[in-house]
């Protein structure tokens, strides 16, 4: 294969969870790539770039349910301003919420994207609890499987992978309380005052 | 409270003087950075004081909603979708089970009645996408009960929009 492409998605790149997901698959990674993320605003360097790539990694994360728009304007200037060449299109996105599954309209919208371009859907790695993964042990396992994917991608197995923290509901209910309340007392806002139920104040 | 939420003009549209009608793409509503204020900063309250804050309390207060939206990709198109993500303050941090899956609880937001108009699809793999995505986020937004009407055309939105109006006044 060619070079690989690696966008990242997430509208906070510089701090995201995405780039430590990248982070992962690149110390399973050997071959030529570049790094890309949508913060940067050089879109028009990026889908000239592509003109040199043969393959295409998207890492974001699922935001309302499907992809941030910040990405779905980047897949449409690409659609307008496509490479001479099809592209193999794969993709690692991550999920808050406990069931990988909750990624799979998101899944659809990036298969959607490669029959709108003429560019052929590789391997696929849905990742679940991606806000508080990199903040656990259970990293290791998210580790594994991008691991995984940069070997599936490598070797042009179009893989279906998904991770997740082995959890019950209930636990991974009281994690995210946990993990919450942390956030919050790290502005000094209490549970209290995290559970108003107003909204822009009275 | 009803309420109308369109990417495109609808001038054809005869409504109550009473209901509000927001051209969301003539709205500034940057694109959210995830920076999760809204729930551990500033709970309730978005820290990007562009015109979203003036619109997501609305949409929660609503009973009943009308979106009239552009489709991409099997979802709203960008000015629609830009909204839905940042009504994210309407959610508290905290997660819950519902219909046995984590999703997050809501602050005072009304169970409501959704309708979409959604128009610019272009194929029946993107409607269904669409479809799938809308019964998804409708579980995140207390939208379960949603009606999707399609349209071929822009006319036909408008059409389409008029009946639904005619429909809630009646
Ligand atoms: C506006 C917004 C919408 C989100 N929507 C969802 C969602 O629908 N389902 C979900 O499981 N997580 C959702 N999340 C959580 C993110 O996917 C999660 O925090 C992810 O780890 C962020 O990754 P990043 O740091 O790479 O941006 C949302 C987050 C934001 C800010």
């Amino acid at each position: 294969m060619g070079k690989l492409m690696i966008v990242n998605g997430s509208p906070r790149a510089p701090k995201s969870n995405s780039k430590l997901y990248i982070q992962a698959f690149l110390s399973g990674w050997s071959g030529a790539y570049e790094l890309y993320s949508l913060t940067q605003r050089r879109q028009e360097d990026c889908l000239a770039s592509l003109e040199q790539c043969s393959d295409l990694l998207l890492v974001f994360p699922l935001y309302t349910d499907g992809l941030p728009s910040g990405l779905m304007a980047f897949l449409q200037a690409l659609l307008a301003q496509p490479p001479s060449h099809p592209l193999r299109v794969h993709m690692a996105i991550n999920c808050g919420f406990l069931e990988p599954s909750q990624n799979d309209v998101a899944v659809d919208m990036i298969r959607l994207f490669c029959k709108r371009g003429g560019h052929s859907f590789g391997a696929c790695l849905r990742i679940s609890c991606g806000e508080a993964f990199p903040t656990t042990p259970f990293m290791a396992i998210a580790r594994r499987k991008l691991r995984k994917l940069a070997s599936a991608i490598a070797k042009g197995r179009p893989v279906q992978l998904t991770a997740s923290m082995p959890l019950t509901k209930r636990m991974f209910l009281r994690a995210a309380q946990r993990y919450w309340l942390g956030r919050g007392r790290s502005f000094g806002v209490s549970e209290e005052e995290m559970s108003t139920l107003e909204i822009e104040g009275p | 409270m009803d309420l109308i939420l369109t990417d495109r003009h609808l001038p054809s549209l005869s409504l109550p003087d009473n209901t509000p009608v927001i051209h969301v793409a003539e709205q500034k509503i940057a694109p959210c950075v995830g920076c999760f204020g809204c729930w551990i900063k500033t709970p309730g309250r978005c820290v990007i004081r562009d015109d979203a804050p003036a619109i997501y309390p609305a949409i929660a207060r609503c009973d009943r909603l009308l979106v009239v939206s552009r489709l991409l990709l099997g979802c709203y198109d960008l000015p629609m979708k830009r909204l839905v993500e940042r009504s994210l303050p309407n959610q508290q941090a905290f997660i819950r089970l519902h219909h046995g899956e984590s999703h997050h609880v809501q602050r005072a937001v009304q169970p409501k009645q959704l309708t979409v108009v959604a128009y610019g699809a272009q194929d029946q793999e993107e409607r269904d996408l669409f479809r799938r995505w809308l019964g998804r986020n409708s579980l995140n937004t207390l939208a379960e009960d949603y009606t999707i009407l399609f349209a071929d055309s822009e006319a036909q939105a408008e059409e389409l929009a008029g009946k639904v109006v005619r429909a809630w006044v009646n």
